[in-house]
Parts: C-alpha cells; sequence; structure tokens
C-alpha cells in the first residue's frame, strides 16, 4: 500500500501563496517584455536603401495606419521633351511628352498620378535629350503618404523628378536612388527652391533612406539605371503592374510663375549724417 | 489558473517585430499590394461604411480617372459589376494589379483631413504645417537693460509700457499653414562597386645572396590591388551664402496703410477690437484664437477712459459700473493669416490685430514677430494702421524678426492693424 502524502493546511495555503506570487510576477515581467517588444520607433533605420524595390513599402504596410489602398498623389518631373510611360497590364502605355499643356515652374513638364502605397510601378523613359533611342526603366516606390486638408490632396502631390543629370547617369551604367523626403519645417534649409528640386548627395557606402530619415519623413523612392533589364512577358519586371490613378495635370491658374524677386535682407541701415560743412567765412 | 492567463496573454499581446511572411531579400521578391481582396463591405462611393473617412477630394471626384491596370483572365468570363469596388466604367477593362483581385482594386479609404491618430492635438502631422506665433519655448521676457530674452523662431509677442513703469509682454495665437516641402537624398553607386578586381603586380626575380650574411630585402611586394569603387564625385547640394550684414537693425518709414479689409480680416475682432462668439471658427480655422480668450473679454465697458468692472450687488436686479480703481494693464494681440495653406512660392498676408484691453494706457508698443525659416518676409510689405515705425532683424533661423513701434501711446479701448506679407520659401 502506498502511503499517501497528505499536506496539511498551513503547507498547502504556503504552497499556494507562493504560487500566486510567482505567476503575478511571471504576468508582469511578460507583458512588460511584450510592451518592449512592440515599440516601434517612427523611423526607417532598420530599412536599408539598397533593399529590393517594394521591400520597404511592404514593411512600411505592415506598421499598420492609413496606408494600405491609399493612392498618394505624386507629380512625375521629367526634362523637356522627355517621354514618360507608366505600365498597364504588363504593358507600356504611349508615351506622353512631359511639358506638354503644363506651365508648372519647377520644371519644364509634369503629370500627376497617384499611386498605391507599397507597390512599385514601372515607368520607361525615352526620347531622352542628347540620347534619343535609349531607353531607361526607373521605378517609383511609395512608402509613406501625406495628410493633406480634404481638397488639397492632389495639389500638394509628392513631386518626384527624374533629372537630366540622373538619366545621363543611368545610361553610363550607374545606379541612381532618390529618396524623396518630406522636409522637416524646424529643420528646413532657409532657401528657396528653384526651378529643380533640392537634394542632397550621399556617398556610396551610406544609406540614403537613413539620411533622409534624419532630414525628415522619406515618402517616395526613385531607382534608375545599373542595368537594362529584359523586357518580356515576364511579370516581375513590371511589378504586377499595380493600378493607378491619373490626375488632370495643372491648369495655368494654379501654375505659378517663379518669383525674380531678391531674397528678403534687411534694409541698408540709413546712411549717417555728412558732417557739417565748414562755416565759411 | 495564473499559468493559464499567462500562457492566454502572452499569446494575445505579439504584435511585436513579426518576420516577414516573405523572404524580402530574395532577388525574386514580387511585392504584393496588400488590398490582396475586394472587401465585400466597401460601399458604392468607395468608403468604408460608418468610417467617416470617405473623403476623397473634390477635384480628385471631379477630375480623376482611374487607368486600369488590366489583367487578363485565363478564361473569359463575365466580368462582375465592379463599379461599386473601383468606380471604372462597368464596360471598360478590369482595374486591378495582380491575380485574385478580378473584382477590382478596391477604392480605398481616404484618411486625410478629419482623421488623425487619438489623443493627438492638431494639426496632424506636425512636420507638414508652418507655425507662426504664439510663444512657443519659454516664455518671453524683458532683461534689465529692455532686451527681450527668450525670444525664438515662429514666436509672435507684443511688448509695452505701463505707467507703473513695468514692461509686459504678452503673445499672440498660432497660426499654421499647411505647406509640406519635399526634398531628395540622392545617391549614384556603380554595378561594380561590390567587385574586386586582382591584377599581376609584376614578376617576382629571385636574387641570389651575395654574401652569406647579406640577405636581400623583399625586393616586390605582391600586393594585389583592390579595384576602387567608383566614388563619385560630389558637387555641393546646397549652397549656401550668409551675408553679414553691417547693421542689424534698419528702420523702415512707415507706408501707407490700406484700409479695407481682406476676406480674411472681415471678422469683428479683426475690424474693430469687439470678439464675437462668431468669430470663434472663423479664427480657429487657421490658428488657435478660439482659445486664446475667454468670455470675459468679450464685452468692455469704458468709462472715462477706463475700464468699468461689475460691482456685484445682489440686493439689485440691475449690474451697476464703475471705473476700477486697480490698475490692470493688458494688451491682447490676434494673428491671422490669409490661406490655411500654401505651396512654396506662395504669399501669404499675416494680419497682427492689437488692443489696449485694460484699464490704463499703456506706451512703447512694440509688435514682434520672428518669422520661422520657410518664411520670407516681402520687403517694405509692413503697415499698421496707426502711426509706427517698422523694422527687420535677422534671426536664427536665417529669416527675419520683423518688429513694429507705435509712435504713440495707447488709450484705453484703442487698438490698430499691423499687417504684412510673406512669401513661403
Amino acid at each position: 500500500m502506498v502511503p499517501k502524502l497528505r499536506l496539511t493546511t498551513r503547507i498547502r495555503q504556503q504552497v499556494s501563496r507562493v504560487a500566486g506570487e510567482l505567476a503575478g510576477v511571471s504576468i508582469v515581467l511578460a507583458c512588460l517584455a511584450v510592451s518592449g517588444l512592440a515599440q516601434e520607433p517612427a523611423v526607417h533605420y532598420w530599412h536599408q536603401g539598397i533593399m529590393p524595390p517594394g521591400a520597404i513599402g511592404s514593411r512600411q504596410l505592415q506598421r499598420g495606419g492609413p496606408l494600405a489602398g491609399f493612392f498618394q498623389p505624386v507629380e512625375i518631373k521629367a526634362p523637356q521633351g522627355v517621354s514618360i510611360s507608366l505600365a498597364v497590364a504588363d504593358h507600356f502605355l504611349p508615351p506622353q511628352e512631359a511639358g506638354a499643356g503644363t506651365m508648372y515652374p519647377w520644371s519644364a513638364g509634369g503629370s500627376r498620378v497617384g499611386l498605391l502605397i507599397g507597390s512599385v510601378y514601372r515607368l520607361r523613359v525615352t526620347n531622352i535629350p542628347r540620347a534619343e533611342g535609349v531607353e531607361i526603366f526607373p521605378t517609383i516606390e511609395v512608402i509613406d503618404r501625406t495628410f493633406a486638408p480634404v481638397d488639397q490632396q492632389v495639389r500638394f502631390a509628392i513631386p518626384v523628378e527624374i533629372a537630366q543629370q540622373d538619366l545621363e547617369l543611368a545610361m553610363e551604367g550607374k545606379f541612381v536612388t532618390r529618396v524623396i523626403y518630406l522636409e522637416d519645417p524646424h529643420n528646413a534649409l532657409p532657401v528657396r527652391n528653384s526651378e529643380s528640386q533640392s537634394w542632397f548627395e550621399v556617398t556610396p557606402g551610406h544609406d540614403p533612406l537613413a539620411v533622409a530619415d534624419e532630414l525628415g519623413r522619406p515618402v517616395a523612392i526613385l531607382r534608375m539605371g545599373a542595368r537594362v533589364p529584359d523586357q518580356g512577358p515576364d511579370p516581375n519586371f513590371y511589378f504586377g503592374s499595380p493600378a493607378w490613378v491619373k490626375y488632370p495635370p495643372r491648369t495655368a491658374a494654379q501654375a505659378k510663375p517663379v518669383r525674380e524677386t531678391a531674397p528678403a535682407r534687411p534694409a541698408a541701415a540709413p546712411a549717417a549724417p555728412a558732417a557739417p560743412a565748414a562755416k565759411q567765412p | 489558473m495564473a499559468i493559464i492567463l499567462l500562457g492566454v496573454l502572452i499569446l494575445c499581446s505579439c504584435r511585436g517585430n513579426a518576420p516577414p511572411t516573405t523572404n524580402t531579400w530574395s532577388p525574386s521578391f514580387n511585392p504584393q499590394p496588400t488590398t490582396t481582396a475586394p472587401n465585400p463591405v466597401v460601399d458604392p462611393q468607395g468608403g468604408y461604411p460608418g468610417s467617416g473617412l470617405n473623403d476623397r477630394p473634390a477635384d480628385d471626384q471631379a477630375g480623376y480617372a482611374v487607368v486600369p491596370a488590366e489583367y487578363i483572365a485565363p478564361q473569359p468570363q463575365p466580368q462582375p459589376q465592379v463599379q461599386a469596388y473601383t468606380a471604372a466604367p462597368i464596360d471598360g477593362p478590369c482595374i486591378m494589379g495582380m491575380p485574385g483581385m478580378e473584382a477590382g482594386v478596391p477604392v480605398p479609404y481616404t484618411a486625410a483631413g478629419p482623421w488623425i491618430p487619438p489623443g493627438i492635438v492638431p494639426p496632424w502631422p506636425a512636420d507638414e504645417y508652418l507655425r507662426d506665433g504664439g510663444n512657443v519655448g519659454p516664455p518671453v521676457a524683458v532683461g534689465k537693460n529692455g532686451e527681450l530674452l527668450g525670444l525664438q523662431m515662429e514666436d509672435t509677442v507684443a511688448r509695452y509700457n505701463t505707467l507703473d513703469g513695468r514692461t509686459l509682454v504678452e503673445p499672440s495665437n498660432k497660426v499654421d499653414l499647411y505647406s509640406p516641402r519635399f526634398n531628395a537624398v540622392r545617391q549614384v553607386v556603380d554595378a561594380e562597386v561590390d567587385q574586386q578586381r586582382h591584377r599581376a603586380s609584376g614578376i617576382a626575380l629571385p636574387v641570389k645572396p651575395v654574401m652569406p650574411r647579406t640577405s636581400e630585402p623583399v625586393a616586390l611586394n605582391a600586393q594585389n590591388l583592390r579595384a576602387v569603387r567608383d566614388i563619385g564625385t560630389n558637387p555641393a547640394g546646397q549652397l549656401r551664402a550668409r551675408v553679414t550684414h553691417a547693421t542689424l537693425d534698419s528702420e523702415l518709414l512707415p507706408r501707407a496703410f490700406d484700409n479695407g479689409f481682406r476676406p480674411f480680416e472681415n471678422v469683428s475682432v479683426i475690424r474693430s477690437g469687439i470678439y464675437l462668439g462668431s468669430d470663434a471658427p472663423v479664427l480657429a480655422r487657421g490658428s488657435q484664437a478660439a482659445i486664446a480668450w475667454g468670455s470675459a473679454e468679450g464685452v468692455h465697458v469704458i468709462l472715462d477712459e477706463r475700464t468699468a468692472a461689475a460691482l456685484v450687488a445682489k440686493q439689485k436686479l440691475q449690474e451697476t459700473y464703475a471705473i476700477d480703481s486697480a490698475p490692470n494693464p493688458r494688451l491682447r494681440i490676434v494673428k491671422a493669416a490669409s490661406t490655411p495653406v500654401a505651396e512654396p512660392g506662395d504669399e501669404v498676408s499675416f494680419t497682427i490685430r492689437f488692443d489696449n484691453v485694460g484699464n490704463q494706457p499703456i506706451g512703447s508698443v512694440q509688435i514682434i514677430d520672428s518669422l520661422t525659416t520657410r518664411l520670407e518676409y516681402v520687403p517694405d510689405s509692413a503697415q499698421c494702421s496707426l502711426k509706427a515705425r517698422f523694422s527687420t532683424q535677422p534671426n536664427e533661423g536665417e529669416s527675419l524678426v520683423v518688429r513694429c513701434v507705435l509712435s504713440d501711446p495707447l488709450p484705453v479701448g484703442k487698438g490698430g492693424v499691423f499687417r504684412f506679407r510673406c512669401i513661403v520659401r
């Protein structure tokens, strides 16, 4: 016969109390640990600019917020005469010449489209000045959105500029990455933007996304160059041809002339009063 | 029981850094939009029912066109009525981006405008707005020598002297302008940046020892020269020119004052200095003026050019006003902007209304506005309804501090308007 262990009531109470205390401490520690893991700083530092197109936007969507399915207005700018085509159903649309019918002062032309956040859009750039016949296939990835007033979303579209210098570098085989960021107004440059968008140069070895994150909030990435992709039925080249929305171009009333006034400086101090002339005898 | 609770808690609170479901480092990585399937509860207008977030721009509704990203289904079959999801023509091509979305891409909810994260004080997000006015940092004070201490960018204050010799500072309300500005960071790399080229450094010729005790040092060091990556010359991205000024202050003679009130100034507090309750929504549209003053300042009774205070007499039905003998100097300033939104290059007019709402005259009234970095003062644009002198002074943000100094003391119940224009950089 197996002897039956019988605990006294006092021992059972002590064991229950110790177990309860341990459980309570465990719950508190588990809550702290889980809450600590759930803290996500509002930066992109764990991303890198060299990540493949679409990776950063996809990770951005996983962070939640009103990003998924939002068509972020984007204004694509290019030098005068350059033709730009967007892909639809794994085919490029007929090219549209930049600058036709627009009077936007920052560039010769521009077109405004709505792009999904997290998707990658393949463009075809042709009719490049001094390089007719050459085609460049940039990609645009929108990784964040703006929260413009209800009736001002298209007006404050994110400008994505395809500069002539970038096109020439891409034709030389270089890989150009432009991270467009929303400037922090407290760290803004005290200069007035001219015809082209202000940009900083980041040397190889540095992460342009991290640099842009220090200066503001990255919202879009433009990549171009490095190699000529194989065109064909491969849908990966078009990244699935995600849907996009076309907005009407800027009208003449919306376009503003470039101001030529000089920057405001303090007015010159009034000239010192001239010394009184000596009295003539 | 405790173990069960612990397990449930851990399983229910796992919003940590979840690993991505796809291998984002794979070369064949193909990002998929998150709109993987049409939401069956999307309303015909494209918003989520009951969410209150269906706020597509007015001009978008008027002129936008959804460009179809057509997907050719393997077997032709009649397409469902996709207009409820896509706002595309029914007889047109289906807009979609990938297989599995034959019904179209759901028109998303646009959370701009009314939507802000809970618990956040608008305007939000702050990096899309320019703020000017108020007293952002530590309170602005007057030093021993009369200088202003603590005046920072975006501050708008008024200083004045009282009859008893004090110098007081009164901040204005804040004005917010929606004016995002975008810049870019560019990086140019070579496709051969990761390649290491090794080339022959030469032919190693062994040299025989001339003497037994002589040893030749290594004549040739076969060092593989690694190809240096293409370091692009990086021209200066920005040329920041600083112009040193010979003097800090410059006085400008007052110009003519435009007596006509502009549309954004057509509120009672700007016209006459009397704050009405109906002004609050107009001012609150672009500022926080609605909370800058309370109802106690709504009606003022002036007797003998001194503010009267109500004598509380419970034995009478009416209120009796008498002159308050206690000195209570006070200046109220209200700031308003001509527009709540501005693009870089736009011109914005600022109007500052100042009133002596105290019970004694004040003197040496100065209205000081330290402009933020992205606001550029338009030269000679300052004007005042009273006789005043204007001056400018550089601030730490490479913008200007605009100053309006009234020439005469400001009597009780009197006020004026100070205007100037700025260009958004």
